[in-house]
């Protein structure tokens, strides 16, 4: 236990791990802020550079912008109705009309106490519930695995899009490229066609960054010519009262963030939307209807979507599964360090978990003070013409995907990757479960043949096996459910059941 | 109840192609094993081809269930996809950044990147061209000395090699 405090206190006692959270979490919050810049491409371009340190610098860093940035989308969707992250879409609904009543003042003080909150209650859930999951995740068999793997992309390509074939596709297209190299357990090619170069399979960050940065600026380059509006802020700190009222509400919504931020593959994006939907059939009083300046409709997604990041960490402790797009990249940091997420990262390094926490701890008390200051000059920053913005960001891509292994060849990879991500993009298709599926490719491959070996290579003894262990039978139903959930069946009787009277 | 949204144009060219190339993928995730075995190396790209190849016909069938896109008179369909998925300045800027790629090894990180940046500026409509070099030129001086200090990333140095 003493270890695991001072594990805990590590990034608080050092000057320079200290310094590198702040610096995350300021910066997190511009990177938030900025429509078209996200937190995943942040993290995504900052992994490549922090390769060559040691991996606690790095993942001070990383927090810093994760806890940040999610924050940070909101103040843009406040003043300027325009989300800076897809986690922030929510905030606007009711943000921004009470930014056009000239409270966007209060609306940011008040949304920037109730996101340190629900970071709190994640962080707890993290350091209370990861041991617990950890122990039990040591009973989990190759299927489970693959059933969490599965469970975690149709998750996202579900929840993320309208349509579940278009997120399917994308899904099974990364978990394609994942396979891509040498196979692991038989040394075999797969997909090389006689190629070097592709033994060693595709390279994850030249694709991370050209899914989620080049696809995004290209994507941008249709929204050039739009103008943010200017405001005026002038009081910040939350009256004590309003915050009050809300508490209670902020709890609740914390609870749901954290959950949805813990499940595999769903982050704060659907986190908030779901807070914001229970706030919405909860408040029976709000103190305007909501879609019109209701405070109810800003403390639920925002307590929610930080309390989701804590969250994500979860079963990236845990069990090796991403809980949400950054995470996902942040495993593949993770592989990059040496390190192998999954249950015995607890057992063999716990003091990773507890800098972990601690670390998330600071970044969040960070939060608060960075979170009530600077709105003024964020302002100007924020107004920066996406005609300088984008190609800088290009350049920051381009030196990330070089600096890797210093091969320009990943650096055309990147850009093949980014038109892809482009074309995906502009059809509807999510580039989520696309990059989800790189990374969880490989697991889902050696999950499902170490099962069917152990299965004698017969499919029904396989399948059997999914139903007769109590662990893949809730996991094969938590699948089940959400393939359902999605057709139209499921929606009619869900609909028939809500407008049967209750009795 | 609203009317499904049109098409977008190309978007079914462009469901055909990822179905032939789920096609394809499965045609050579089976090269790569055979059917012999539930647990060869070929197991899971076959899985996972035969789930795109699904999920693309899936697509594509919804996608020729919609009315077909809109193309006024005087267009025509090509111009039309042109218009909505390649405007000008995404071909633009697609094809400086191919040149920066390839001019990145030989000319070093700094000269290629002020070019691109400058130029990519000038693309995206911010004509103030005294204004776009002095912000090109100070972010790249931040982003190399952060990049080769704290990060110690080696970037290429090019033609300004001995000078940096």
């Amino acid at each position: 236990m003493p270890e695991a405090v001072s594990y805990f206190f590590m990034s608080w006692t050092s000057p320079y791990l200290l310094f590198l959270t702040a610096a995350g979490t300021f910066a997190g919050i511009y990177v938030g802020a900025i429509p078209g810049l996200s937190v995943t491409m942040a993290v995504s371009i900052l992994i490549s550079f922090t390769f060559k340190w040691n991996v606690n610098e790095a993942l001070a860093l990383i927090a810093g912008i994760y806890l940040g940035g999610v924050y940070g989308g909101s103040r843009t969707a406040i003043l300027l109705n325009i989300p800076g992250a897809p986690a922030a879409i929510a905030t606007a609904l009711d943000g921004y009309p009470l930014a056009k009543r000239g409270e966007a003042g209060s609306a940011i003080g008040l949304t920037t106490v109730v996101s340190v909150l629900g970071a709190f209650i994640g962080i707890f859930a993290l350091a209370v519930g990861a041991p617990v999951l950890s122990n039990l995740a040591l009973l989990f068999a190759p299927r489970d695995y693959l059933l969490l793997a599965i469970w975690g992309i149709l998750l996202v390509g579900s929840l993320s899009g309208k349509s579940l074939a278009k997120g399917v596709f994308a899904g099974a297209l990364g978990v394609l490229i994942g396979m891509i190299g040498l196979d692991p357990m038989t040394a075999e090619g797969r997909f090389t066609y006689g190629s070097v170069q592709l033994t060693s399979g595709v390279p994850y960050v030249a694709a991370m960054i050209g899914f989620f940065g080049v696809s995004e600026v290209l994507a941008q380059l249709h929204f050039l010519h739009v103008t943010p509006v200017k405001q005026d802020v002038r009081r910040i700190v939350p009256p004590w009262g309003l915050l009050k009222k809300h508490l209670p509400l902020a709890g609740r919504c914390s609870a749901i963030g954290t959950v949805i931020g813990a499940l595999p593959g769903a982050g704060g994006d659907i986190a908030a939307l779901m807070a914001y939907d229970h706030a919405r059939r909860t408040t029976k009083h709000p103190s305007r209807p909501f879609g019109e300046g209701a405070y109810e409709g800003l403390v639920a997604p925002e307590s929610a979507n930080n309390s989701a990041v804590p969250g994500a960490y979860i079963p990236m402790l845990t069990l090796g599964i991403p809980g949400d797009a950054v995470t996902a990249v942040i495993i593949g940091a993770l592989y990059i360090h040496g390190l192998k997420p999954g249950p015995m990262l607890m057992i063999e390094t716990p003091h990773l978990f507890w800098f972990c926490v601690g670390n998330l701890v600071l970044a969040n008390l960070f939060l608060l003070p960075l979170g009530l200051s600077g709105i003024r000059i964020f302002a100007k920053i924020v107004e920066t013409p996406k005609a300088i913005l984008l190609p800088l960001i290009l350049v920051l891509s381009a030196v990330g995907t070089y600096a890797i292994e210093n091969n320009p060849v990943h650096v055309y990879w990147m850009l093949a990757f980014g038109v892809t991500g482009y074309f995906l993009k502009m059809y509807g298709f999510q580039v989520g479960p696309v990059i989800l599926g790189i990374i969880l490719g490989p697991l889902i491959d050696v999950s499902y043949r170490r099962a069917m070996i152990s299965a004698a290579d017969e499919p029904l003894a396989f399948l059997a096996e999914f139903f007769t262990s109590p662990i893949s039978a809730i996991l094969v139903a938590a699948l089940a459910i959400t393939v359902l959930s999605q057709t139209r069946l499921w929606a009619a009787t869900v609909g028939r059941l809500r407008r049967a009277p209750a009795t | 109840m609203t009317p499904p949204e049109r098409r977008l144009p190309g978007e079914l060219a462009f469901v055909l192609f990822l179905l032939l190339f789920g096609a394809t993928a499965l045609w050579q995730a089976t090269s790569i094993s055979g059917l012999g075995s539930w647990s060869s190396p070929g197991a899971v790209p076959m899985l996972a081809a035969l789930v795109m190849l699904v999920s693309a016909a899936r697509v594509a069938l919804a996608t020729l269930r919609r009315p077909p896109a809109e193309v006024p008179s005087g267009s025509s369909l090509s111009r039309e996809f042109a218009h909505a998925l390649l405007p000008r300045v995404v071909v633009a800027f697609t094809l400086l950044i191919v040149l920066y790629m390839f001019a990145l090894e030989p000319l070093g990180f700094v000269v290629s990147s002020l070019l691109f940046l400058v130029a990519g500026m000038w693309v995206l409509g911010s004509r103030r061209i005294v204004y776009n070099v002095v912000v090109s030129a100070a972010s790249l001086a931040a982003i190399y000395v952060i990049f080769q200090t704290a990060f110690s990333v080696v970037l290429p140095a090019g033609v300004l090699r001995g000078l940096l």
